[in-house]
């Protein structure tokens, strides 16, 4: 399907048929057409709708009352089956067309090539809490309810959930993902721009569902280069609180220090990142972090848990 | 809890031997009357043991399925209350973005209205509303006098209304389930939900799946068996085929939804761990469960409303259907391939490509019929003669909402738009234009059918006022979702940019609630100040219940109605019921020859014609008049009441432990008194003498040859075929999930195993011996070959008793030890309490085969001999899976 994706490229030229770029690009690309195309069709039949309704009423008294159903008769159709299949093949021939064009930017979201001379895309883990977000660096290192990534690099974000089903989305940057209590999830963002965001839980996970937001920060690139070396040095960022865990994760750290240059392959599965990334998450899975970092993370979330009932 | 799978084979087998023991001797009796047909008079049927409708009795012991039908429809408006009270608190709550503990509701307070509006609208609401219209008016349309099971029919009423008065309660045991209407897991087990109410929501869901699981078989037997001659089924009126395709999706779906609820409450009863965190790929299991029965739930909702849009359009256009058996053919496929869209809803789990290619595929080719559908019902409109009366204003505003929803529903079909909005207001926005415009077309229905049902017209102004204030309150309250629809689902704390848009969704709920105030007073005030209604209120009908009187007398018809002949006549019946219909009709003259319903009037047709027409079915003629049928049996509500208090006092129940002090006392004796009056009523219900309506009257394909039990024993079976497979393919996934081979089976030692499939096998070859012995009539044979049955039987369950009582004292192993040793005692578990059943079942015909029973007629024993191999069948597939592989 890539091959076919290249082949309608080439042949529309580099206008793009399947928008490429970040999510929020590709995204927006999609939902205006839909829209435009949606409200479009939506008008003409219920016009077309609402002017048959007005048009056949019956005080205007059309047509002829030959042949209008009786009572008791065996029912049969009342004819017109051109008219409806050329109607019916019109909406299909819309909807499959507007589906199978989407179904190439899925294949493009699902997994982007990678931009050329790009580095290896950062790895986040993102690991749901009752009620609030942990995202584990590749260094192993985790912050809480805070995510900093650079901009205009790829993030591929792992997520999963310590315990009940959540789900992790980034509205403005259109990056969403289940997080699934024993199972990891794939997504990824691109941040063209630099800013805050904010991240929200959609899927009802408890009480705390509705305050269940991490801040989105995306900062340059040598802002971030600086924030990341930085964390675990607890004075070098305020925000990242749990930092005095690095000591169990220095070999992981150490791996992902040095990222092997990215051949042609597309980036998500080089080889070294994933072995890191698994590495990390084979670590993390079974626990959070760091055993001694976890009920300190539940000591402050605790006072937003409630648990009242009515 | 054991008694939900089993309510379909206890009942139906006893119902079975009343009536089938019965009828042929009804028959005979009416042939000794000189086969002098009587008109079916209202009052004198009242005579046999039915109350009138005036007296309170009459309601709690009614079967007839007019009676039932107005009992759904007044406790599901009734839900709708509940539910709506529900979203106007949420409505409330989003009136501004709340900070933690601000607002009228807290935040738990908050989750639990959004879980049982959900709940409550799709089930108890939607759904029965629908059948109340299906009650009543199925069989009127079919030619029917009653369900095939009219105690069934009962029964499922009351085990509705009894998990809604369960639901209801659970409010009050310490909050209600609070973890959304998807109930995804892990949130729905007790370590985060751990309400005794948690438990009650749970378990009345499974009750109302029981009530459905009774009222789809009986609905299926009575469609399938019991039309009147000509009715074929590509003859069957619109409204007809919905609901014969929501039954058929019914039947299977909710087998799958009760299978999820049996695990999950034996998680949260009996402590197992299938959706345990730290299980086996549980949470995933729940959502496949749950959509394998939530996306069929979809059209099971919808479907009944586009009947009624179906009938509805071809009445007050004067027009018939445009592409009529395209239609059809459009909603067999619809719900063929509504069992392989499913995860559509699971984008964003860790499903790969190919299968989100796939189900994009199936989700998009489902879609399509559907504007077959919508295209259909506009053109029908084209040179008709279009009356905007109430019903036609409801209708043609549900479609209206529904092509908006569809559209809308392209978009989450695109995957990539459906990753982004998932979990969002869009959603919400998308599927309440879907439902809720499914429930105008409903709405619609109800006033159309209102002057039948109650016999006086409803106030028109009254009604087009409720129109114009539901119309503008619907799209106030639901249009503005999708210009907000980044708010995140079931979050009160949304972007304060929003607040507009939500405050005026807010004012639109209001105002669409207020309109029903109207509709209530309107239908409350008509039924005794309305103008009386004839027949045929409204011209251009085609169906067959507007051809009787309006409400319908006890067992509907006249005469038998037959469509032998081109158009309905009521055969054997007096010409001056016949005739009424076209005098009082206004339009009689507009419908031309007026052969439509005049068999009396034979002035049009050849004479001779005629009579040979008559003596052709004499035969049906007789056998379709049950002079003595029976009306009445309170056994049905004892049921609800018994099951009632048995799962109110097992939600007391929790990690198998009963709750402390008082409350647990309470709880405990709960669950013994709702026990004993469960069985007590069921055997009650066995025992009693009931007459129901037997058919065929004509058409039955395609079941011409089985029985009405039979039949109804088949599609029970089939349910409980997809309740095993669930169970299995929840046993297989969670295997798989957990690498296969890292699970070895939990009995150590295979013998046991092996020498219960022996005596099962056996059990199974002493049945086909009594049913021998039964058919030569041989007593002695019969109760020898069920007690042995029984014998065999118990050495089954003795030996399953020593096997896990090893398990359990010598290595430890109990049911919520792990995942592998949950679905080991919960799935030979469901097969174990199986057996239990059946051999009730058998204890039960030994009594009764002492007594002589079944030598002339040996047809309950063949159907518990069905239930009974099948039994033996699920073993064969439980043996290998749990004991060698």
């Amino acid at each position: 399907m890539v091959t076919l994706d290249t082949f309608v490229g080439a042949v529309v030229g580099p206008a793009q048929l399947v928008p490429e770029g970040s999510r929020a690009v590709v995204f927006r690309r999609i939902y205006e057409v839909f829209l435009v195309l949606g409200t479009a069709v939506g008008v003409i039949v219920i016009a077309y709708m609402l002017w048959k309704a007005w048009k056949y009423r019956a005080s205007a008294d059309h047509g002829d009352d030959a042949d209008r159903p009786q009572l008791g008769e065996l029912p049969s159709g009342g004819g017109g089956g051109r008219k409806l299949f050329l109607s019916f093949s019109l909406s299909a021939i819309v909807v499959v067309s507007l589906i199978s064009w989407t179904y190439l930017t899925l294949l493009y979201v699902e997994n982007p090539e990678p931009v050329q001379d790009e580095e290896e895309p950062l790895t986040v883990r993102v690991v749901g809490h009752s009620f609030f977000w942990e995202f584990v660096y590749p260094n192993g290192e985790s912050v809480n309810d805070q995510l900093v990534v650079p901009e205009d690099r790829h993030v591929r974000l792992v997520v999963t959930s310590e315990d009940v089903f959540h789900n992790f989305g980034i509205p403005e940057l259109r990056a969403k993902s289940d997080a699934i209590p024993g199972q990891e999830t794939n997504t990824w963002l691109l941040a063209e721009e630099t800013g805050t965001y904010q991240a929200n839980c959609y899927e009802l996970c408890g009480p705390g569902h509705s305050h269940m937001t991490a801040t989105v920060q995306v900062v340059s690139q040598s802002e971030f280069q600086s924030w990341y070396q930085g964390m675990g040095n607890e004075s070098a960022n305020d925000t990242a609180a749990a930092m005095d865990e690095n000591v169990t994760a220095n070999d992981t750290a150490s791996a992902l220090a040095t990222p092997t240059p990215t051949g042609p392959s597309p980036a998500l599965t080089t080889p070294a990142a994933s072995s890191a990334t698994t590495a990390a998450s084979t670590q993390a899975l079974p626990a959070p972090p760091t055993p001694t970092a976890a009920p300190a993370r539940h000591a402050p979330t605790a006072t937003r848990h409630h648990p009242e009932v009515i | 809890m054991t008694d939900d799978p089993t309510d379909g084979p206890t009942a139906p087998t006893d119902d079975g031997a009343a009536s089938s023991g019965e009828t042929d001797h009804d028959a005979e009796r009416a042939r000794a009357d000189g086969g002098a047909l009587e008109v079916a008079d209202g009052h004198a049927q009242d005579e046999h043991a039915m109350p009138p409708t005036s007296s309170l009795k009459r309601w709690f012991v009614t079967t007839n399925h007019k009676d039932v039908g107005l009992l759904y429809i007044a406790t599901s408006l009734s839900f709708l209350m509940l539910g709506g009270v529900l979203a106007l608190l949420m409505r409330a709550q989003l009136w501004v973005p709340r900070a933690p503990g601000t607002g009228p509701l807290s935040a738990m307070a908050y989750n639990q209205a959004v879980s049982v509006h959900g709940l409550v609208m799709v089930f108890w609401f939607l759904s029965p509303f629908a059948f109340g219209f299906a009650n009543y008016v199925v069989p009127l349309q079919m030619g029917a006098k009653d369900l095939a099971f009219p105690r069934l029919n009962a029964l499922s009423y009351w085990l509705y209304l009894s998990s809604g008065v369960l639901l209801f309660v659970s409010f009050f045991q310490g909050g209600t389930f609070a973890g959304g209407w998807t109930m995804y897991a892990p949130l729905n087990l007790p370590a985060f939900t751990p309400s005794v109410g948690g438990s009650a929501a749970v378990l009345a869901l499974m009750l109302f799946v029981a009530s459905v699981t009774v009222s789809s078989v009986n609905f299926l037997t009575t469609m399938h068996r019991m039309r009147a001659e000509g009715l074929t089924l590509r003859r069957l009126p619109l409204f007809s085929w919905t609901i014969l395709l929501t039954v058929w999706m019914m039947l299977f779906a909710f087998a799958a939804l009760l299978a999820a609820l049996l695990l999950l409450s034996a998680d949260r009863l009996l402590g197992t761990t299938y959706f345990a965190v730290n299980g086996a790929n549980g949470a995933l299991l729940w959502t496949h469960l749950f959509w394998f029965f939530g996306h069929p739930e979809v059209y099971i909702v919808f479907f009944p409303a586009l009947g009624v849009m179906a009938e509805v359009f071809q009445t007050f256009t004067g027009r018939r259907i445009v592409g009529r058996k395209w239609f059809i053919a459009a909603m067999v496929l619809v719900a063929l391939q509504s069992f392989i869209v499913w995860m559509h809803h699971m984008f964003l789990t860790s499903i790969n490509l190919e299968i989100k290619t796939l189900f994009m595929a199936t989700t998009i080719g489902i879609s399509l019929p559907f504007d077959l559908m919508v295209f259909s019902l506009i053109y029908t409109m084209v040179k008709g003669k279009i009356r905007f009366k109430t019903p036609f204003l409801f209708s043609f505003g549900g479609l209206l909402l529904f092509i908006l929803g569809g559209i809308t529903g392209v978009f989450l079909g695109a995957v990539v738009l459906d990753y982004e909005f998932r979990g969002t207001y869009w959603v919400v926005a998308h599927f309440h234009y879907v439902m809720v415009g499914g429930v105008t077309a409903l709405i619609g229905g109800l006033y159309y059918w209102y002057p039948k049902m109650v016999g006086r017209m409803y106030d028109e102004f009254l009604g087009k006022v409720h129109f114009a204030l539901y119309f503008v309150g619907f799209n106030l309250l639901y249009f503005p979702m999708f210009v907000a629809w980044e708010t995140p689902r079931r979050v009160f704390d949304y972007d304060p940019g929003m607040t507009a848009w939500h405050q005026m969704a807010t004012v639109g709920a209001v105002v669409l609630g207020a309109s029903f105030l109207v509709m209530i007073y309107n239908l409350v005030t008509s039924a005794y100040r309305g103008e009386v209604a004839d027949e045929d209120p409204w011209n251009y009908v085609t169906t067959a219940e507007w051809a009787v009187s309006s409400p319908p007398p006890l067992e509907n018809f006249p005469g038998l109605p037959s469509y032998a002949r081109g158009t309905l006549e009521f055969l054997g019946g007096s010409s001056s019921a016949l005739k009424t219909v076209d005098d009082d009709a206004p339009a009689a003259a507009d419908r031309g020859t007026g052969a439509a319903t005049d068999g009396g009037a034979p002035a049009t047709l050849d004479g001779s014609e005629a009579l040979a027409a008559s003596a052709h079915t004499a035969e049906e003629v007789q056998a379709g008049e049950d002079h003595h049928a029976s009306h009445a049996s309170v056994w049905p509500f004892l049921v609800g009441v018994g099951a009632l208090l048995l799962l109110l006092g097992l939600s007391g129940f929790t990690n198998a432990t009963w709750s402390e002090g008082a409350m647990g006392t309470a709880h405990q004796a709960s669950t013994g008194v709702g026990a004993v009056v469960t069985f007590g009523a069921l055997v009650g219900m066995a025992r009693e003498q009931f007459v129901g309506p037997s058919g065929p009257y004509g058409e039955s394909w395609p079941f011409e040859k089985v029985s009405n039990m039979k039949t109804g024993m088949w599609i029970f079976l089939v349910s409980d075929v997809v309740l095993f497979g669930a169970f299995i393919g929840a046993y297989v996934f969670l295997r798989f999930s957990s690498g296969w081979i890292a699970w070895e089976p939990i009995p150590d030692n295979v013998v046991p195993g092996l020498i219960n499939t022996y005596l099962l096998l056996t059990s199974s070859f002493t049945v086909i011996l009594a049913l021998e012995a039964a058919e030569r009539e041989s007593r002695g044979g019969v109760v020898a070959s069920l007690v042995a049955t029984v014998v065999l039987g118990l050495g089954f369950l003795g030996n399953k008793a020593i096997e896990w009582e090893h398990l359990f004292t010598d290595k430890g192993i109990w049911i919520d030890s792990g995942i592998r040793e949950s679905t080991f005692f919960v799935t030979t578990g469901l097969h174990a309490a199986h057996v239990v059943v059946g051999l009730l079942i058998t204890l039960y015909l030994i009594l009764r085969a002492w007594n002589g029973a079944y030598l002339d007629d040996a047809a309950p024993v063949e159907h518990f001999g069905l239930y009974w191999h099948f039994v033996d069948i699920v073993w064969l597939f439980l043996f290998p899976l749990f004991y060698i592989l």
